[in-house]
């Protein structure tokens, strides 16, 4: 009887206890992308420069795809990175696409002006893109390969080693399910 | 006249229809922003969260209502960009269907165990109120106790020999029931609970016995009535005491778990909760919640006077710990930084900077930290320029201003290196020119040598101690006397010469790590200190140890 009764208690509390420590474990804010493997969503943004530039003409180029703002501090860590990989790619078939947004056009630009970020940047607006990419904490980046399709999502900070990887292997359309994690900031 | 009143209607309409369908979807919006769950604020959905994102997220359900799509279309297209996580009400399908009926079944449960005490309470109560009388149960447990009762004839079948064979029935299973509890099968509360109701029984079946005509009680009489010894009612009694007993413990229990568990939410809740200092700022601010708030300026000036006494691997907790409850301090990012610059990791001290300077554009130490990475580490002289300059406005007149000025001074206009790295680096007599000598150690101190333990060489300008060394050379595991010798090579900051007045210092460290301090180094510095780059037979005894 003592025992039937220990069991029962048990499996009442035990599964409690297991999903009070699954809750206080994960990362509540953290957004699992259903994105990667999928289809890119198309878009068309206005470049900084002032010309238009649309992911459809970019098929047959591995594009890195990177989310940012000039309030995010992850993104200033970040910005010197993108430039220097970016700088040792920029020959091969590959772009670089940054999207500013939840920004001023002033406050991007002299972002862009101070990390000197030579590789096309736009900036989005109406939120459009963003949602369409699923994005809720920045910098985050974004993996396309030659047939328009995302290998890799990266939410965080990412550094120069990484993104080079990453491109080499959407170039080969190698497709990494496991999200990347670095350093964040919410959308606000 | 009806082609005027059609042609005004055409014109009109689709105005008039316009005016009406604009509510309907506003409301339609509002409904379905209603149905997503805002990825900013977590708890709210996109029609009450007030946050950019949310006014964006808005903005297209209303487009793609208007442009004909479905409620379930527009919930769809979001699902596809951000999962189910999206959707605050859960799908009716899938694990989604478990999340819809597990509260119910939990319910259920819930009330189906509640209803079952409450069932087993009232039974008891009734039982206890049904119960004969002191007097009554007295006569009902010394009849169960008798050892020899009258047995009806087996062919009897009159109502007096039924009633005393289901006397005997009950006494058989008051006796089962006690072997079980004995045995462990019942607990105390069924125990008590099973016996008052076969008692209960036995009473109503004495009640019918008495009834009978007299003539048939006559036998009755006759049966042999065993003395009522005290020892027969001790059971009862006892056990009846153990159960007030453990019932008494029972309510001091929960009564004191109850004021505990009062207290310690109150305790805590008054400490989580703080004034909110910002827009951005929570009202929450303790370890419960892990944002210690008040918490963090001590961690702050904690880790500050680590940094001041240069015990770095202190200073990084602190920090770390402050960053953990507010990832924005710039102040720690910045401290941050230029520990990392000591520990020659240039990038990682850059992107500390920038962290800092993304909060605080105008942060007087980020800036300057930045700014000497980018010039002596990354010699990036067009980036380091503008930040010195930024800092040179913001600084007010005196020794510091003065330095920003002296090091703007040496950075050229120009990408290319620096005019005081240009002038050194050229010269190979003196890149090529080195600090050497033998290190030993004291013999007092020889049975102090850590076999695990590192040697760092360090060199570091006259005349200040604070900030990085100039050079460090660090030996694994060394064997002593070890002749060395200091050059360009060894220097921290990329493009700063190895030259000037220099102060040589050695240190055998236990763990290896640069930057902790632990009791049991080693420690001994050139006795004729300072020294000048080509100096030989500068030897140097490791003759102290760090407590």
């Amino acid at each position: 009887m003592p025992w039937r009764r220990l069991i029962i208690t048990a499996s009442i509390i035990a599964p409690l206890l297991a999903l009070f420590a699954y809750g206080f474990m994960r990362d509540a804010r953290y957004i699992h992308s259903p994105l990667i493997a999928k289809p890119a969503a198309p878009f068309a943004i206005t470049l900084f420069d002032g010309t238009t530039l649309n992911l459809e003409n970019l098929k047959g180029k591995a594009v890195f795809l990177n989310f940012w703002a000039s309030w995010c501090p992850p993104c200033r860590a970040e910005a010197r990175d993108l430039e220097s990989a970016w700088r040792k790619v920029k020959d091969q078939n590959v772009v670089y696409i940054g999207v500013a947004l939840q920004d001023t056009e002033e406050n991007a630009r002299a972002f862009l002006k101070e990390f000197d970020i030579t590789y096309p940047n736009g900036r989005d607006e109406s939120g459009r893109i963003s949602v369409d990419y699923g994005v809720w904490g920045i910098p985050e980046s974004f993996f396309i390969d030659s047939q328009g399709r995302i290998t890799y999502k990266h939410t965080g900070g990412i550094r120069a080693a990484l993104v080079e990887t990453k491109l080499a292997e959407a170039i080969k359309g190698i497709v990494t399910a496991q999200e990347g994690k670095g350093e964040y900031q919410q959308v606000r | 006249m009806l082609r005027r009143a059609l042609l005004l209607a055409i014109v009109f309409l689709p105005g008039l229809a316009a005016g009406v369908a604009a509510p309907d979807l506003e409301d339609q919006t509002r409904a379905l922003a209603a149905e997503l769950r805002c990825v900013v604020c977590q708890n709210l959905s996109v029609a009450d969260s007030p946050s950019e994102m949310a006014q964006q997220m808005r903005a297209i359900v209303r487009e793609q209502l208007q442009a004909g799509k479905t409620p379930e279309q527009v919930k769809d297209f979001f699902v596809s960009k951000y999962g189910e996580w999206v959707l605050l009400k859960p799908k009716t399908s899938g694990i989604g269907l478990l999340l819809w009926f597990l509260p119910y079944v939990a319910l259920t449960f819930g009330v189906i165990t509640a209803l079952w005490f409450v069932r087993r309470w009232v039974r008891r109560k009734t039982l206890a109120e049904q119960s004969p009388a002191a007097g009554g149960m007295e006569r009902v447990r010394s009849e169960i106790a008798r050892e020899h009762m009258e047995q009806p004839d087996s062919e009897d079948t009159s109502p007096r020999a039924e009633l005393l064979r289901e006397r005997e029935r009950l006494r058989a299973e008051l006796r089962e029931l006690e072997f079980d509890f004995q045995s462990g099968k019942h607990s105390e509360a069924d125990f008590m609970a099973l016996r008052s109701e076969i008692e209960n029984k036995f009473g109503a079946l004495i009640e019918r016995l008495d009834r009978l005509p007299a003539e048939t009680r006559a036998h009755a009489a006759r049966e042999k009535r065993p003395a009522h010894t005290p020892a027969n009612k001790t059971p009862a009694k006892t056990s009846n005491d153990t159960r007030r007993r453990f019932r008494r413990w029972q309510l001091a229990a929960g009564g004191s778990f109850l004021l505990l568990f009062g207290l310690a939410l109150g305790v805590f809740l008054m400490q989580s909760l703080r004034p909110r200092m910002s827009e951005q700022d929570t009202i929450t601010g303790d370890f419960m919640t892990g944002t210690r708030g008040a918490a963090t300026a001590g961690l702050l000036q904690e880790g500050k006077q680590a940094f001041a006494k240069q015990d770095f691997a202190k200073a990084i907790e602190a920090f770390k710990l402050v960053l953990a409850q507010e990832p924005n301090q710039p102040e720690a990012h910045a401290y941050m930084g230029f520990i990392l610059v000591q520990a020659g990791h240039g990038d990682g001290a850059l992107m500390a900077f920038e962290k800092a300077l993304a909060v605080a554009p105008n942060f007087p130490m980020a800036l300057w930290g930045k700014g000497m990475v980018l010039y002596r580490d990354k010699q990036d002289y067009a980036g380091a320029r503008p930040v010195l300059e930024k800092l040179l406005q913001l600084m007010p007149p005196g020794e510091e201003r003065n330095e920003i000025t002296k090091v703007l001074a040496e950075i050229p206009t120009s990408g290319g290196p620096s005019q005081k790295a240009a002038a050194v680096a050229p010269t190979a007599a003196n890149s090529g020119q080195t600090i050497s000598g033998k290190i030993t150690v004291d013999a007092k101190l020889k049975g102090k040598i850590d076999a695990q333990a590192a040697l760092f060489i360090i060199a570091r300008p006259a005349g200040g101690t604070a900030g990085p060394p100039l050079a460090v050379k660090k030996i694994d595991r060394p064997s002593f006397p070890l002749s060395y010798s200091l050059g360009q090579e060894n220097v921290m900051m990329q493009g700063t010469p190895f030259a000037g007045p220099i102060n040589i210092t050695v240190r055998l460290d236990k763990d290896g790590n640069a930057v902790t301090r632990e009791a049991g180094n080693l420690l001994g510095d050139y006795k004729k200190n300072p020294v000048t780059v080509g100096s030989q037979n500068v030897d140097i005894t490791l003759d102290q140890l760090a407590q």
